[in-house]
């Protein structure tokens, strides 16, 4: 039985190139302990992005191990029906692009994909739609199509197709980018509720705005795609010289620092 | 930052200044482009809305709808005396206005296009080459024999007219009364293969992505665009770069679109939830299109051809 202390993710060495010529990961090796928040931070195209998609199974990389819930994360070990099943119900991967994300004709379909394919009983799949429509306050765009929803509507959506699984480690890819103030706002406190409600969360982003709030503990990528610095969100935001040798800053950005955890 | 050059520091010279002087350029085929793709969202939001509105077949499930139109359409085949056709085609102008539909807008949808094809296709059934018989609009001679429109050839050229109009009709009630989506899953219902199904209705879903990229890409060439677009080949360039840009997109946006599907549990099989419940007013339209079709073919049969 995984106790609460065993780490979520266990990740060595990891490295994943593109095409054979364009380096994404180099030697990347990090633990994520249960319920924690941790930040991806990075300038684009350091390798945020890459990581969440091998941590969530969908790129596999060169070379380097992935363990998840005390399991190696392979290609043969994802085309076993049981392995795949569970691993997808614990892990849900929000997308930058809720376009691609979002690809059902209507929203009530779109949240209902996920538990139909992880064989949920038809009755327990109404009911979990419904309950993640009214949770992100959605329910009056159950039956629209896609091409008809804003995207702040879409990023719910998307949202909301994830949380209908249930997951219990959830990915997001730049959460909020692209989003209107208002709806960044709801968004950070949905992933604190979500956190305080046992998630583990794992999200790239490089908005150092919200990260004292959304994380609790950063990574920095450098631009040659190795983990460049570890810290509280305290540390990381405190150490100028960090921030501007990966390229996350200029040297006239002004920094709102937060307050160090008591 | 690098330095502004020097030019960027100064506005244009070279630059008309703001008023007309008359002279207008035609709209090239990037406005064209633009507008039609507005249109095409403009049909679907109008066709949406028809089938939200509270009438007659919008009540009924689309399995029910699917099912009973099918009927019909093979009872409208079996037919061959006109009067049945225009009897069975007046129904459908009563169910469409039972169904809110427009009527000018049901009957463009219909007899917009079936006298262009079929008419086109059964004008030489009219003459007297194809279907011999009284001639009613002679037309000259052909080696000592009169050659004209006969009466027997305008009928069957009616009938065929008539049918497909009223074949039309019927099925644009369902489609105008159901919602793509709702359409989709009733032919799931149907034992249509799932597979084809949820192609199908990804296709419809990135149709309008795809008309997004396409507006904007226009729009980003109008905005650059300071005379009219006279030179046809670079017209033609843009639009085979654009064609290629989408289908590089496009390509993209399919594999993020499969790795959506696999991160949450998709294997390769199509799963679907369908909630669909069959009422008495279902019931009820079966059995009142079931005595339709039956008076029809009894009336048919009696008139004899």
């Amino acid at each position: 039985m995984p106790s609460a202390a065993d780490p979520v993710y266990v990740v060595e060495d990891v490295s994943y190139t593109y095409l054979d010529r364009f380096p994404a990961l180099t030697d990347v090796s990090l633990r994520v302990a249960r319920s924690e928040k941790l930040a991806l931070l990075g300038a684009n195209g350091c390798g945020k992005s890459t990581l969440l998609k091998i941590l969530d199974g969908l790129l596999v990389p060169d070379r380097g191990t992935v363990m998840a819930f005390g399991e190696a994360v392979t290609e043969d070990a994802l085309e076993d029906e049981q392995f795949n099943h569970g691993f997808r119900s614990r892990i849900g991967f929000i997308f930058q692009n809720s376009d691609a994300q979002v690809f059902s004709p209507t929203v009530r379909e779109e949240i209902a994909f996920g538990p139909l394919n992880l064989g949920m009983p038809t009755e327990q799949i109404v009911e979990r739609v419904d309950d993640t429509l009214t949770m992100l306050d959605i329910a009056d765009l159950a039956d629209r199509a896609p091409y008809q929803l804003s995207g702040g509507e879409k990023k719910r959506v998307a949202i909301a197709s994830v949380l209908a699984m249930n997951p219990e480690v959830l990915l997001f890819d730049e959460p909020t980018a692209a989003l209107d103030p208002r709806t960044q706002q709801w968004l950070i406190e949905l992933i604190v509720e979500l956190n305080a409600a046992g998630k583990t969360i794992v999200l790239a982003t490089h908005d150092l705005e919200t990260i004292d709030v959304l994380a609790d503990r950063c990574l920095v990528f450098g631009e040659d795609h190795r983990i460049a610095g570890e810290g509280t969100p305290h540390e990381i935001l405190a150490d100028r010289d960090l921030m501007l040798s990966v390229n996350l800053i200029h040297e006239r950005t002004h920094l709102h620092h937060p307050h160090p955890p008591r | 930052m690098s330095a502004t050059p020097d030019w960027m520091l100064h506005a244009e010279p070279s630059l008309c200044p703001c008023g007309c002087i008359g002279r207008r350029t035609t709209t090239s085929f990037v406005d064209k482009t633009i507008t039609g793709a507005s249109r095409v969202m403009r049909q679907a939001l109008f066709t949406d809305d028809i089938a939200a509105k509270p009438g007659l077949l919008q009540r009924l499930d689309p399995r029910v709808k699917v099912v009973s139109v099918l009927g019909l359409v093979i009872a409208v085949a079996m037919v061959r005396n006109i009067p049945v056709l225009v009897g069975l085609y007046a129904l459908s102008v009563v169910i469409a206005i039972a169904s809110r539909i427009p009527a000018w807008y049901f009957a463009k949808r219909v007899w917009l296009f079936v006298p262009i094809f079929t008419g086109i296709v059964v004008l030489p059934a009219t003459l007297s080459f194809i279907t011999p018989g009284e001639i009613v609009v002679p037309l000259g001679t052909w080696f000592g024999h009169p050659v004209g429109v006969t009466s027997q050839g305008l009928r069957s050229a009616g009938l065929i007219i008539l049918r497909v109009a009223t074949s039309i009709s019927f099925v644009v009630l369902v489609a105008l009364t159901t919602t793509w989506t709702r359409l989709l899953a009733a032919l799931r219902a149907m034992l249509l293969p799932r597979m084809f199904i949820l192609v199908l209705g990804m296709a419809y879903r990135y149709v309008f992505q795809l008309l997004d990229s396409v507006t904007e890409m226009y729009e980003a060439r109008k905005a650059r665009t300071v005379r009219a677009d006279a030179d046809v080949r670079s017209g033609r360039a843009f639009v085979s770069a654009t064609a290629g840009t989408i289908f590089g997109r496009a390509h993209s946006m399919s594999e993020e679109v499969h790795q959506a599907m696999v991160s949450r549990g998709y294997t390769g099989q199509a799963r679907t939830m369908s909630a669909f419940r069959v009422r008495t007013t279902d019931v009820t339209w079966i059995a009142v299109c079931a005595m339709v079709i039956v008076i029809a073919i009894g009336i048919d049969r009696a008139l004899g051809r």
